[in-house]
């Protein structure tokens, strides 16, 4: 009887073992990827930009909903009123609208100090000077009590319009609510997107892998053949499948930072124009990491269909025909 | 004491009768030569026996136990008792002579240090420890086959089951390769070889069995 073979495994254990595969797969995927670097590098790229691109609108939209979440929301009423109105007229109206129970407080923009700090501001005194009279109407800002409704705004809104003297009533906070409506789209629209594209790389991948996996078709027999499982057969590839997922999450992440340091631009400008003191964050360290493990994971979950379905094809092949 | 029984073993391939109520026992630490024409069910008979293919009547017992329960992951395990060489010698030709030969070890779990000992030590054995790192593909078939012989004992299976190892061979290496698979039964390794070369058959001072008709024709020392 020869000694049977488990014998010097005694002090190394399942455990030992079970990690030594996973290292020797890891490291020869590893070196597969290292001999074809051009395979490699496009097919990272190719990850990298289907998740780079929704990522880095998830980003700008993440910094925008800031803005809108951020902007001080209390409503308020401009009313102007009609050019021929005088100080006296706008005086009453002011103290009729602060009558209103639902007002807190009505402000009075004198048209001729509204004149003087609009000409300080543009210095345009000479353009205006020449003008026959002031353009600008006497405006009243209405502030209406807090928990006021968007709908009960406007209605106040059209009451107010009515009265006598009053010309236009802006409602303030409108492009606050245009800004939200025109984000969900937006969000909508980059979750789709994301889905089109995540789903384009899980196929790019899968197909890589398949190739990479009919290239070692001789492997997985030989394996099978000398009694190793399918998991042990499917290994290598699942480590493949790891690293180009890895490896595109990578590439993502950068590809990231430098989207978000091209849009930053515009994106602050727009920050300026709603009067909101903030600037484009930075991806941070969440996006990266996120990028990271979404692309690691659609790499194991291709590699696990791509392989399974293969691994099992060779092998009951390999069993039902002659050699 | 008994290894390998195939007990009124039947394999039919559609009408035809590859196999046909075959009796067949090896001893523990025997060597035996299977033989027969082209188409005689040789390979047929390897293929059961490493359960890559399943008999259609008939049981296979080894160790006295039915092969058949044999199923889902312990099929690797039965296999790994075997070491297998086959006439394709199915190496790897994109890795090293050292890492087609550490693969069943890689397989059995053995540690780094452990592995490349015993790479060395197989190498040693079919004299080609000098070719540790060459790529199989700038090797002669001979040596090609020694490659394969060395994963088949490197980590020490129980039979040595060859098919057609010297089919490629020139007569000087087939000896060889026979002499080699000879020291291995030696050290206790029950070897099974089925071959039609007639020059290593009429050499052999071993068990010779014959196939034909899908039944075993004489069993006894050529
Ligand atoms: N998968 C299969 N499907 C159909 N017939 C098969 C299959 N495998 C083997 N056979 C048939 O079974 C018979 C025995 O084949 P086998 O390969 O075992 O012969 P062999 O003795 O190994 O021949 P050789 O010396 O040529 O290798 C042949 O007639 C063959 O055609
Ligand atoms: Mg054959």
């Amino acid at each position: 009887m020869t000694q049977p073979q488990k014998r010097d495994q005694g002090h190394w254990g399942a455990w030992a073992a079970w990690r030594a595969q996973h290292r020797a797969a890891a490291s020869t995927s590893w070196q597969k990827l290292v001999v074809q670097p051009v395979v490699t590098a496009v097919t990272w790229l190719v990850i990298a930009i289907s998740l780079a691109l929704p990522s880095t609108l998830l980003l700008t939209l993440d910094n925008l909903s800031a803005v809108a979440g951020g902007v001080d929301r209390s409503p308020q009423l401009s009313v102007l009123l009609t050019g021929d109105s005088e100080l006296p007229v706008a005086e009453q109206l002011q103290r009729i609208l602060k009558s209103w129970p639902e007002i807190d407080d009505v402000v009075l923009l004198d048209r001729e100090l509204a004149l003087s700090q609009f000409i300080q501001q543009t210095e345009l005194a000479t353009v205006v000077g020449s003008l026959a009279r002031n353009p600008l109407p006497h405006t009243l800002i209405v502030m209406p009590g807090p928990a006021l409704s968007a709908a009960a705004m406007t209605e106040l809104g059209q009451r107010v319009q009515t009265l006598s003297g009053v010309d236009r009533v802006i409602v303030d906070t409108r492009w606050v609510a245009r800004l939200e409506t025109a984000l969900q789209a937006g969000w909508r629209w980059v979750l789709a997107l994301g889905a089109v594209m995540l789903m384009g790389a899980v196929l790019v991948l899968g197909n890589t892998l398949r190739l990479a996996i009919e290239a070692r078709k001789d492997e997985i027999l030989v394996v099978n053949l000398i009694g190793g499982s399918p998991a042990f057969a499917r290994r290598p590839f699942l480590y493949l499948g790891l690293w180009y997922g890895v490896g595109g999450g990578l590439v993502a992440a950068l590809l990231l930072m430098m989207m978000t340091w091209w849009m930053a631009g515009p994106v602050n400008t727009l920050f300026l124009l709603y009067e909101s003191p903030q600037t484009m964050r930075a991806p941070g360290a969440f996006y990266p990491m996120s990028l990271t493990v979404l692309g690691g994971s659609l790499g194991l979950l291709s590699a696990r269909l791509a392989a399974g379905r293969y691994v099992r094809q060779l092998v009951s092949l390999a069993s039902s025909q002659n050699r | 004491m008994l290894m390998i029984e195939f007990d009124r073993v039947s394999r039919r391939f559609g009408q035809q009768d590859a196999l046909r109520n075959l009796n067949l026992q090896i001893d523990d630490g025997e060597m035996a030569l299977l033989t027969g024409h082209s188409g005689a069910g040789k390979s047929t008979l390897l293929r059961l026996l490493l359960l890559l293919d399943r008999p259609t009547g008939g049981q296979i017992l080894v160790d006295g136990q039915s092969t058949k329960q044999v199923q889902g992951n312990a099929v690797g395990h039965y296999r790994r008792r075997f070491g297998v060489v086959f006439q394709e010698h199915r190496l790897l030709f994109d890795r090293n002579v050292r890492d087609n030969i550490a693969l069943p070890l890689e397989i059995a779990g053995f540690s780094l240090h452990d592995t490349n000992r015993r790479v060395r030590a197989a190498l040693d054995k079919v004299g080609l420890l000098a070719k540790e790192r060459a790529d199989p593909n700038g090797l002669s078939g001979g040596e090609q086959q020694r490659v394969a012989i060395a994963r088949a004992v490197v980590a020490r299976p129980e039979f040595l089951i060859a098919d057609e190892p010297t089919g490629n061979l020139d007569p000087a290496l087939s000896v060889e390769i026979m002499t080699l698979f000879e020291a291995f039964n030696q050290v206790g390794v029950t070897v099974l070889v089925a071959t039609h070369d007639l020059s290593l058959i009429a050499r052999s001072r071993h068990r010779l069995m014959t196939l034909a008709a899908g039944q075993l024709m004489q069993a006894g020392v050529a």
